[in-house]
């Protein structure tokens, strides 16, 4: 048995070695506290107007803004202190960075000049003092304008009361439904007059059931063994391919990336800074796994919202949970943002927005600055859940930089997996980087004193600022690289497995509301809780705990009336193409509302009644009589209905980005279906990538630097990344034949493949992606590498598998559409090579014909059959 | 006079017919007068008669993504910096003077900030609108109303109205050209329920936020990848898209209707053409030193958005109805003293030397220059020096294209929390864009699902008073 606590402490890594120790000073203790009005006066006198003339102009709203997230207008500020810490610690000098930046220890404050020693002397005592300050306004008490009635009268809303199984009547004189779901569509469809169009042919039901299903087409052979399948019994035939495929490592490749756009799954922080997230890969495996393994939805949400706190039976339990709250640590972060407590501010914001869109498809993190404009949500409600999520430590790794300014530890996982990459080294040579760490972030301060030292001619800055910030530059990423080889192993040098996700805190703390959300404007305290307008009951939370397994736990209780609604929208919305409720995120007031209300209660609660089985929901609306129906064009059925909001018949659908290239993998037959160690972004470990990667040094200035300092420039260079030194390559358009689910995802740089098929923007939760048609595809289409290299394999294919010219053309339709060609296919392609064949003189007649038949091959892929389903 | 509009006599098969089979053919044949006049009946790109005639024929809109601060650029408060540090209207926050001054410019004395001292210098040709408002407080949806005119549904984006009312002058480019544009921002340029061949062709990779000081500073144009193939020669490619196009039509056939087909067989002949006409407008080498200085393409800061100018410029001048151009990272929750200066100073001296440019060039009088954001800051601070979301009152520039230059045209309140005199909604911005084209906004509709839409919805004035 392990000890869950023992191992929780020891699972955190100490990351930030680069600024450890830096305000280690000893100073006496605190002398006995003067009165409080003794203290006042000494404040107002001593030292309120050395902040004023001295600190203000950086250091206040007042003045050019609140530098390093550090204001001193008032005690409370002074307390919170900026982006290190605590200002003050009333009593306590070493713990007052305050006083060590007035003492020029590290921190150079104020900048320009040190403060005559009696005013520092001045300091000291008050600081001694107990740091007596009267700027303390009273809390402001924000008041909602959302009233317990309102609350109240808003669970009459029907997307905030439980689902409930309603039939409706229906006549079909014809018998088309076969199932509940298919009474539940003709009955709207009778109700607009409309009638479901006939069945789809074979083909097209078997290639909607591939690619909805696995992502994939069907093989040839499976297309002819469901042929006769299907005129033996359909519903057989349909269930038994639904059934195999269910049953496919695929399906959860499929379906898992579903999760995984809603989830804004990346493996780099985006914004200004894209550093990378080397381990967050196992967040996406762990998707995958799950869908594969059925896992039940209501035990992967948990997982992912609480999985830390949640029961383990052994190690890999335990590290599967642990590595599920990746989910909460996965978002964009700016990690340029100099104040931690809005960068604080903004982690939780993210988690509260992503969970409550994702799971509950309604919006909270609107409560953040005031009362929800639409729904019964007051400001309050929000600040009940920052409580819950803000007593969680996100962990998702990086070094302290000048560019990351908000790094984090990592969580260590119970079992013995590590990045490749991430090798073992010897003690001796760890010893050796540490001792080069200690030494490079010596030189590190020292370039950056350099930078600020006032040169002595013209006491301005140093002659050659940009020198000297170039070598400042080096110097840290040549210390944040060793700090990252340190980092990746233990003390004996072996290499740890580490996963993304959240730790609880060792105290859970209530939020303080903020004034229109912003984070120098504090009022009243709000005690932990969940949204009110979705609790059928008050929710009374256990002080000691910081209520988030008890969130993950109501989130999916049967009470729950958003849960299991959302997600049977979002399981409908990928089998038939669009949604009940046509925002996915969005249930509340403002949204569109169900098309089919009765429908979506019914999907719900049976998602509910098969224990959550997304496998078992998916069965049943696949074999559904609705899902079969053809989506050919009829203008009576379409005037009546545009939007084909009723579904009377089905939605062609072009393939999504990852469609599109696997199948063309499978149809060149390069497919690799196994699934990559890791991922590309792993091998990379923490770096900044894009073009605010590590600087490109002009050669010139390399040269000039080689013959100073230590280590120089070209040793840095070496430990660079590969790839990472031009900033206009995107170095992702690897060549790679996995699955398109495994290609690295950089929030800002996407590889080309996926990025011009309408790919999700990772930075966002995408329930629904776009389905464009640009010239961007087509160029992609008729002259990437990637398109020329799959058809030269398709044609390779089918010279292998067929022979006369005849049987190459038919085997090429039959592997691209999935179908036997037309005979007007037939005959545009034989007048297409007509009209491209080589001339008999032409002595590369055979490197001509090949390129034909792959020039041929290309235009099936590049033809629209190849790029919709219908 | 007012004609109607050409377009809708022909059916959509019709126009997708005559894409494939009418000019994407003669886009590779030699052009021959005659088949062209034929062709262009036909073409739906082809140049349409607007309502009346026209003052702009073509736009460049600068989006200055984020939402820039007008208290702190074109829309000058005095009372704002009396009031500095007192409780704004609406509580809470205090109000924060702008940090930078403001000066009278030209002879029509127009108030601009310090930020912008190029643009300034052309003040004269600026109009001002002090008064824009819109219905979106939260970026994503602002930004599509600002482009779609409804946040609500997916509908047709402002460039591809225009597109569909007037047609292109060169059916070798795109008519309407989005460079660099955000991530996950199709819809802002889509067409929606017009056919695909209106919507906006991406160029450049997607906008991206970027860090201040650790940007490569060796500038970089935008670029189109996969523009060009070496395996085979043009005529053997345009034989390949016959075959392909061939395929297409015959799944159109079969299918009946599927706008998806439709868009992918424009989308082919749009590309087939943009590979030969693009790399040489794309390629600035050929541009004179004083050209690229007057861009402030010299990798300083303004390098970037000075290629992107540059090339906007050249887009239009080959015939591009409509060029937008993304600049990002206006949205000053926090540092506006630090950050906003950076993001003028990034574009300052390309949008004059757009300006410029143009106007030495004749084409100022008839190419509408906008600038402006999908909202504005509110005069109080935030997070100490920052200014939160305002959709209640902004300012949105224009210049040349016929609209009244030196012009400030509505108000907001004294702070400049909301416009209070003649505001401009963004259907009446819309509207005045659209009449500027020579099209009548009420009248250019399309229909769809048994209704007539059109961009301005049933809302929409004409602004006279800033119509030169």
């Amino acid at each position: 048995m392990w000890n869950k606590n023992r191992l929780k402490r020891s699972s955190i890594l100490g990351v930030m070695v680069a600024c450890s120790g830096l305000f280690q000073c000893l100073f006496g203790q605190a002398q006995e506290a003067a009165s409080i009005s003794d203290g006042i006066k000494f404040f107002e006198t001593k030292i309120r107007p050395v902040l004023v003339d001295h600190c203000y102009r950086c250091h206040s709203a007042e003045g050019q803004g609140v530098k390093g997230g550090l204001s001193v207008e008032s005690r409370e500020a002074l307390t919170i202190g900026g982006e290190t810490g605590p200002a003050i610690v009333p009593s306590n000098l070493d713990e007052s960075i305050l006083w060590n930046a007035i003492n020029y220890r590290d921190l150079q404050m104020p900048p320009k000049q040190r403060l005559p020693r009696e005013v520092i002397e001045d300091f000291r005592t008050w600081i001694l003092m107990g740091a007596p300050d009267p700027r303390v306004g009273s809390t402001k008490v924000i008041k909602s304008t959302v009233s317990s009635e309102d609350i109240a009268k808003g669970k009459d809303f029907w997307a905030f009361k439980k689902p409930v199984v309603q039939s409706l009547a229906v006549s079909d004189v014809a018998g088309w439904a076969t199932t509940e779901i298919d009474r539940l569509i003709l009955a709207k469809l009778e109700e607009q007059g409309l009638e479901p169009a006939l069945d789809a042919d074979s083909n097209t039901i078997l290639r909607r059931l591939y690619f909805d299903l696995i992502g994939l087409p069907p093989s040839p052979d499976e297309i002819v063994r469901f042929r006769g399948a299907w005129q033996k019994n359909a519903d057989a035939a349909i269930a038994a391919v639904v059934d195999s495929l269910l049953e496919r490592p695929q399906f959860g490749e499929r379906w898992g990336r579903h999760w995984l756009d809603v989830a804004r799954y990346a493996e780099s922080t985006g914004k200004e800074v894209d550093m990378t997230f080397p381990h967050a890969w196992r967040y996406r495996n762990y998707v995958i796994d799950a869908f594969n393994q059925d896992k039940p939805y209501d035990q992967f949400v948990r997982e992912q919202v609480a999985g830390d706190l949640l029961p383990a039976k052994d190690d890999a339990d335990w590290a599967e949970h642990l590595i599920a709250t990746g989910f909460l640590a996965i978002g964009p972060k700016a990690l340029i943002e100099q104040n931690p407590r809005q960068f604080q501010a903004d982690l939780v914001d993210e988690q509260i927005d992503v969970t409550t869109r994702v799971i509950l498809g309604i919006s909270v993190a609107c409560a953040r600055c005031h009362d929800h404009k639409f729904d019964p949500i007051p400001q309050t409600d929000y600040y009940a859940l920052a409580g819950i999520f803000q007593s969680a430590e996100t962990l998702y790794g990086g070094v302290r930089s000048q560019r990351n300014r908000q790094p984090s530890n990592l969580i260590i996982l119970p079992i013995d997996a590590p990045n490749p990459g991430d090798v073992a080294i010897s003690t001796a040579e760890l010893a050796s980087l540490k001792q080069q760490l200690k030494e490079r972030e010596a030189d590190y301060i020292e370039a950056r004193r350099a930078q600020r030292a006032p040169s002595p001619s013209n006491g301005k800055p140093g002659t050659d600022p940009r020198r000297s910030f170039v070598n400042a530059a080096i110097i840290e990423q040549q210390v944040v690289q060793l700090a990252n080889k340190i980092n990746s192993v233990d003390e004996q040098g072996r290499p740890l497995t580490f996963c993304m996700g959240v730790q609880e805190s060792s105290v859970a703390k209530n939020a303080r509301l903020l004034v229109r959300g912003e984070i120098d404007q504090p009022a009243q305290e709000v005690p932990r809780g969940f949204v009110q307008v979705l609790c059928s009951e008050e929710i009374r939370l256990d002080p000691q705990t910081s209520g988030r397994l008890e969130f993950a736990n109501w989130l999916v209780s049967r009470e729950n009336p958003l849960t299991a609604r959302v997600m049977a929208n979002r399981v409908w919305q990928h089998l038939l193409g669009q949604a009940i409720v046509r925002e996915s995120e969005n249930f509340g007031v403002s949204g569109p509302g169900p098309t089919h209300p009765e429908l979506l209660d019914y999907l719900a609660v049976r998602l509910m009644d098969y224990h959550w089985s997304i496998k078992k929901l998916v069965r049943e609306i696949a074999t559904s009589r609705a899902y079969r129906i053809s989506s050919k064009h009829e203008p009576s059925r379409f005037e009546k209905d545009p939007e084909n909001l009723y579904i009377a018949r089905a939605n062609p659908r072009r393939l999504d980005a990852e469609a599109m290239r696997d199948s063309m993998l499978v149809a060149s037959g390069q497919l690799d279906l196994s699934r990559p160690k890791a991922s590309q972004i792993a091998t990379y470990g923490s770096t900044i990538i894009g073009p605010t990667g590590p600087m490109v040094i002009p050669p010139g200035l390399l040269a000039a630097m080689s013959t100073e300092g230590k280590g120089g420039p070209q040793a840095m260079l070496n430990m660079m990344r590969p790839g990472m030194l031009a900033s206009n390559i995107n170095v992702f358009d690897s060549r790679s034949y996995y699955r398109s689910v495994y290609l690295p995802v950089a929030r800002n740089a996407l590889p080309r493949a996926l990025d011009v098929f309408d790919f999700a923007e990772p930075s966002m939760v995408v329930g629904q992606r776009e389905s464009s048609n640009t010239a961007d595809q087509a160029l992609f289409m008729l002259n990437n590498t990637f398109v020329l290299e799959q058809s030269d394999a398709l044609a390779r294919r089918i010279l292998r598998e067929a022979t006369s010219d005849e049987e190459q053309i038919a085997r090429a339709f039959l592997i691209a559409f999935g179908r036997q060609a037309t005979n007007d296919e037939l005959k545009a392609s034989r007048e297409f090579f007509r009209k491209i064949g080589p001339k008999i003189s032409d002595r590369r007649r055979d490197e001509q014909a090949f390129l034909m038949l792959s020039q041929f091959c290309q235009a099936l892929i590049c033809s629209a059959e190849f790029r919709f389903v219908n | 006079m007012v004609s109607t509009l050409s377009l809708p006599t022909i059916s959509r098969r019709e126009v997708l017919r005559s894409v494939s089979s009418g000019f994407g053919y003669l886009a590779f044949a030699v052009l021959n007068q005659a088949t062209v006049a034929r062709a262009e009946s036909r073409n739906p790109l082809a140049p349409k008669t607007p309502h009346f005639p026209a003052k702009a024929k073509r736009i460049i809109f600068l989006c200055m993504q984020g939402g820039p601060s007008h208290v702190d650029t074109f829309d000058y408060k005095p009372k704002l910096a009396i009031d500095s540090g007192k409780s704004g209207k609406f509580g809470g926050s205090r109000l924060m003077a702008s940090p930078w001054d403001f000066r009278q410019h030209g002879e029509s004395g127009l108030w601009i900030s310090e930020l912008f001292p190029e643009v300034s210098k052309h003040a004269d040709d600026l109009c001002l609108i002090r008064s824009m408002y819109c219905d979106q407080p939260i970026h994503a949806r602002s930004m599509t109303q600002m482009h779609t005119g409804n946040a609500q549904f997916v509908r047709p984006s402002l460039g591809a109205w225009t597109l569909y009312g007037l047609g292109t002058e060169n059916e070798s480019m795109p008519g309407f050209i989005a460079l660099n544009p955000p991530a996950a921002s199709a819809q802002n340029f889509g067409s929606a329920f017009l056919p695909a061949i209106y919507q906006g062709t991406k160029v450049g990779r997607p906008q991206q936020r970027r860090g201040g000081m650790y940007r490569a500073t060796s500038g970089s144009s935008p670029q189109m990848p996969d523009l060009s193939n070496a395996r085979v020669s043009k005529a053997a490619q345009r034989e390949q898209l016959n075959f392909i196009q061939e395929l297409n039509h015959q799944k159109l056939e079969r299918d009946e209707y599927q706008p998806g087909v439709e868009g992918v067989i424009e989308s082919y002949e749009l590309a087939f053409r943009m590979q030969d006409v693009l790399p040489s407008l794309m390629d600035l080498s050929d541009e004179s030193e004083q050209a690229l200085e007057m861009y402030g393409i010299d990798g300083s800061d303004s390098d970037e958005f000075g290629r992107q100018c540059l090339l906007a410029r050249r887009f239009v001048e080959s015939g591009v109805r409509f060029v937008e151009i993304t600049h990002g990272n206006w949205d000053h929750h926090q540092r506006l003293k630090t950050q906003l200066p950076e993001n003028c100073k990034q574009t300052d001296k390309p949008i004059a030397g757009l300006l410029a440019d143009l106007k030495q060039r004749g084409l100022l009088d008839d190419t509408l220059v906008v600038w402006g954001g999908e909202f504005g800051r509110t005069p109080d601070a935030q997070n100490g020096d920052g200014r939160d979301h305002n959709n209640k009152g902004y300012t949105i520039w224009m210049a040349g294209g016929g609209v009244k230059g030196g012009m400030s045209y509505g108000a907001t309140d004294e702070h400049g929390y909301q416009a209070v005199e003649d505001k401009c909604h963004i259907h009446d911005w819309h509207a005045t864009m659209l009449h500027l084209m020579g099209i009548d906004h009420e009248k250019l509709t399309y229909r769809y699902a048994g209704r007539d839409f059109r961009l301005t919805d049933v809302y929409g004035t004409v602004i006279d008073k800033i119509i030169a």
